[in-house]
């Protein structure tokens, strides 16, 4: 009577552990399904497109926004990969927006750990779409040309370029991140504050 | 199925899943810079 006990506490510890790692990396879809039409969706759409330079929506530290993504995230600095748990993640040996060339910027698909789903919805982004950086008081908007998987080694996705570019990437597909998904986005417009 | 034999397979399919979780929570997502 005792063992069955044990027993029934052994299956409800598999069904939590196995429950979890099922459901939790569907989470940001729902979370997603919720936010496409909210007001923050508007605000970064508009914060994104318009033909100025507003005040950021959340505070003044240099910021990403991706639209298609409802994505609005600080873009974080330093020098070795452990930045990556904070968030987005500029490459410290690529360009800044106001240098031109090619500014890269890397996140975690999804994590079980924090910061769980960064470019979750990487894959959402379509060729046209809007992307905007906001960088030392000014606004680099962006308009995305090509999108691309590669292989890890394929490190030419991060070379300089001529042109002033954004390349964000994360890994794909999101079950087995094998490859590397690529968004790629020339630069349009400056907007001062 | 008696409750030893019964116990016997719950714990090794916790093993698993614990292995699972740690497999998942150490790799799933992770960007490897080149």
């Amino acid at each position: 009577m005792k063992l069955a006990r044990v027993n029934t506490v052994l299956l409800i510890a598999i069904l939590l552990i196995n429950g979890y790692v099922i459901l939790l990396p569907l989470l940001p879809n729902l979370l997603y399904s919720r936010d496409k039409h909210s007001p923050k969706a508007t605000a970064i759409t508009k914060q994104t497109t318009t033909h100025s330079n507003n005040p950021p929506i959340a505070g003044d530290a240099e910021q990403l926004l991706i639209p298609s993504m409802v994505f609005d995230e600080k873009i974080n600095e330093g020098r070795d990969i452990s930045v990556l748990r904070q968030g987005l993640w500029r490459l410290p040996y690529s360009s800044t927006p106001d240098k031109g060339s090619n500014t890269v910027i890397v996140g975690h698909r999804f994590t079980y750990t924090n910061p769980q789903g960064t470019l979750y919805h990487l894959d959402k982004v379509r060729k046209g779409d809007p992307i905007a950086i906001l960088w030392h008081g000014k606004k680099y908007q962006y308009s995305v040309t090509e999108i691309k998987e590669v292989k890890p080694n394929q490190v030419e996705v991060e070379a300089p370029t001529a042109d002033s570019q954004l390349t964000i990437y994360t890994c794909t597909p999101l079950w087995n991140p094998k490859d590397r998904l690529v968004v790629v986005a020339k630069l349009e417009h400056i907007y001062e504050r | 199925m008696n409750d030893k034999k019964q116990f016997w397979i719950l714990l090794g399919l916790l093993l698993a899943s614990l292995t699972l979780l740690w497999y998942a929570t150490a790799h799933l997502g992770h960007v490897s810079i080149p």
